[in-house]
């Protein structure tokens, strides 16, 4: 009889566990305003993504004046690692223990903003606008919710990449680089044939980001679905079809990650890469031999922009100190400080006018980051922050599909699309 | 004198009842549940009845994923039945060096899974040392697509999970093949039995179980085939995604922010389904032959 209960009880408590653990229920709390208003003081956490050991010095400086600054504020800096920061920051969000400032890229803060964990900095904040770049801001402005969800801290943006040495043994100009796909196509072609397919100049798929600068909208503007199943689109993918078919790219395009293309370009073996404005500085570790001779160019068309914020966890038990902190790490100065320590542009505009961005030494690293830092005016979001990573492999895959002619290219989007729509539909 | 309390059984089960509820009923039962839910790592969780199911059986990367293991247990049960038996004959003699053909043939069992495949990748990529070989000789004019074909580069992968898994099986064979009497070879070499006819009318017969277990274990390994496939493909699931084995859809579905729980962990109660099958044919035609 006792047994009998016990074992009840017990397949009660595993039943009841369970169906907490599945989150069966309401999982949204209220929706109303919030105030950080009040003084800055007391405790308050904030977490960063792999800036020890490189950058502790910096972020210990950074943290000290901002307790000089409000004598009652104590910080508790969390710095985690670079592999698993998704992972762990999900764990913190489910369970409750975001700290109060958190690194977060616009595609971590879109889910969380969805489940109201994160603070509208620019309802907490109305000088917002005023002190930081558009761009940054828009990053963390999301369809279908008011408000942005992060301070934008850092930016970045893409520039291109020319091994001059080996374009110029087949009779091509670094410093006259294709403007547009055609253009870089018939390079491409030109080096194919002088080299007898020893080299190449393109060895990357197109994506997403490809697609939206040939002016392809890849959603609604509602977020709520993809809409780059276009004839543009198809018109887009048809021309690495044909560039692929006539062994323009090397064949492992299909199956290589984009770290290929890098890959290749760091061996030689590739004429041109894309990658941010301190490229060349890295390259030089990696390859001292090749990296004098890159010559680096803008993008061609808009340049993606990249963005990293810091966003302030809802729940924050010390909402005033947290939003004080986000601004302060987030302002001009110490973004420009941070600036100098590494390859990143500041999101303030206050730093628009700053000669260290604007001026090269002449060095074709020098030229790379003020590349970089003038195509931040005009560079915008290509890849909507909606797209995680199971939309761009099921994107990759089926653009894979097109350029193998294994499939149609207006196929190969249509099911690209309906599968983004569905996984954007849970 | 004793005294029975109707506790002390349930004091002595407890811990283990306790580890097996936590940490392997409650996560299948959970996943069960969470088959028939929407839920996400944050949100969701709303009962949504067959549709996890519903859109598994439309999902054509399923299929693709389906076949990929069909043929991969199709392949590797044989090879890896067959392969490492006669490889624990070989090496049963005791021959001078011996030990150093047992140990090199165990050798990659021992080696990451990841690490051991990402060495395959290197070998078997266009610009790779097979492709380099096979050029130098003449034997091809372009490389072979080892990677960037659908079948090639499954049957890459099947390769690679046979060359990793034929050490491990073999000493499973080895210590089997310790319990097959040297007797009954003797007596049935005195009775004219060449050496195929005793392979087959002593050696397979002694070896049967195991022959089974292993086949089990196979079976199992190939349908859940992950790491070598992963790798070989960059993580991409090969060309548009048809090398996909149907962990790794689990895996795409089930990760970051956005992941699909619940049709991911649909998909989970498919692949237990399916690898229960083969089990219990396997167990099933064991029984018969004994």
């Amino acid at each position: 009889m006792r047994s009998t209960h016990w074992a009840r009880t017990t397949l009660a408590a595993i039943a009841a566990a369970t169906l907490a653990g599945c989150g069966l229920g309401d999982p949204n709390s209220s929706d109303g305003p919030v105030s950080a208003t009040g003084e800055v003081k007391g405790k308050v956490s904030i977490q960063t993504w792999a800036l020890k050991p490189k950058f502790t010095d910096y972020m210990d400086g950074v943290i000290d004046a901002f307790e000089k600054k409000y004598p009652g504020v104590q910080v508790e800096w969390l710095d985690q690692p670079g592999e698993g920061y998704s992972e762990k920051v999900l764990s913190q969000a489910a369970g409750g223990t975001l700290p109060d400032v958190v690194n977060l890229p616009p595609d971590f803060a879109l889910p969380l903003a969805g489940q109201s964990m994160l603070l509208d900095v620019a309802e907490a904040d109305p000088k917002l606008a005023d002190d930081y770049v558009e761009g940054g801001i828009d990053a963390y402005r999301f369809a279908g919710q008011d408000g942005a969800y992060g301070y934008p801290w850092y930016l970045n943006t893409d520039v291109n990449y020319w091994n001059s040495e080996l374009l110029g043994k087949y009779g091509l100009d670094a410093r006259k680089p294709p403007g547009d796909l055609d253009e870089l196509i018939a390079q491409a072609r030109t080096v194919k044939e002088k080299s007898g397919g020893a080299a190449y100049l393109m060895s990357r798929k197109p994506g997403l980001g490809d697609l939206a600068d040939a002016g392809v909208k890849i959603m609604a503007d509602d977020g709520k679905s993809f809409t780059f199943n276009t004839p543009e689109a198809a018109a887009v993918l048809d021309k690495y079809r044909s560039a692929f078919k006539d062994g323009l790219l090397p064949k492992d395009v299909l199956t290589e990650t984009y770290a290929g293309n890098a890959k290749l370009f760091n061996a030689g073996t590739v004429a041109w890469t894309t990658g941010g404005g301190n490229y060349i500085t890295s390259l030089a570790t990696d390859n001292p031999t090749l990296a004098p001779k890159v010559v680096p160019s803008a993008a061609m068309g808009t340049p993606p922009l990249y963005v990293q914020g810091l966003s302030v966890a809802k729940n924050s038990k010390n909402r005033a100190a947290a939003v004080a902190l986000a601004r302060w790490v987030t302002n001009a100065e110490n973004q420009a400080a941070f600036a100098r320590l590494t390859s990143i542009f500041p999101s303030t505009k206050a730093s628009a006018t700053d000669p260290f961005f604007n001026q090269s030494d002449g060095g074709n690293a020098g030229n790379a980051k003020v590349i970089a830092f003038t195509s931040l005016a005009k560079a915008r979001i290509l890849q909507p922050v909606e797209v995680n990573d199971a939309m761009k492999t099921v994107v990759n895959q089926q653009i894979a599909l097109a350029i193998s002619g294994e499939t149609g290219s207006k196929q190969a989007l249509d099911t690209a699309v309906s599968r983004c729509n569905q996984l954007l539909k849970g | 004198m004793t005294h029975r309390r109707w506790f002390t059984p349930w004091l002595l089960a407890g811990p283990a009842v306790i580890w097996l509820a936590v940490f392997n009923l409650w996560p299948a039962v959970n996943t069960v549940i969470l088959s028939f839910t929407n839920a996400k790592p944050l949100g969701g969780g709303h009962f949504t009845g067959l549709a996890n199911y519903r859109r598994a059986l439309s999902d054509d990367q399923l299929v693709d994923a389906l076949v990929n293991s069909i043929v991969y247990l199709a392949v590797c049960l044989p090879l890896l039945t067959l392969l490492p038996l006669l490889l624990a004959l070989l090496v049963e003699r005791k021959l001078p060096g011996i030990t150093f053909f047992r140990t090199a043939f165990y050798t990659p069992v021992v080696a990451s899974a990841v690490v051991v495949a990402l060495i395959w990748g290197w070998v078997l990529d266009d610009r790779g040392l097979l492709n380099g070989l096979l050029g130098q000789f003449g034997l091809t004019d372009r490389p072979v697509s080892f990677l960037t074909d659908r079948w090639l580069l499954l049957f890459s992968a099947i390769a690679l999970t046979t060359w990793k898994g034929l050490g491990y099986y073999m000493v499973i064979y080895l210590s089997a093949l310790g319990n097959v009497g040297r007797e009954l070879h003797e007596a049935a070499a005195v009775d004219g039995a060449s050496a195929l006819r005793r392979f087959w009318h002593v050696t397979i017969p002694g070896v049967r179980p195991t022959m089974l277990l292993i086949s089990v274990l196979i079976s199992v390994s190939a349908l859940r085939v992950f790491s070598e496939l992963y790798v070989l493909s960059n993580g991409t699931g090969g060309p548009g995604g048809r090398d996909m084995s149907v962990v790794m859809l689990i895996q795409m579905y089930s990760r970051g922010f956005s992941g699909h729980i619940g049709y991911a962990s649909a998909l989970s109660l498919l692949l237990f389904v399916i690898t229960i099958g083969p089990m219990l044919l396997l167990a099933r035609l064991g029984r018969k032959a004994a």
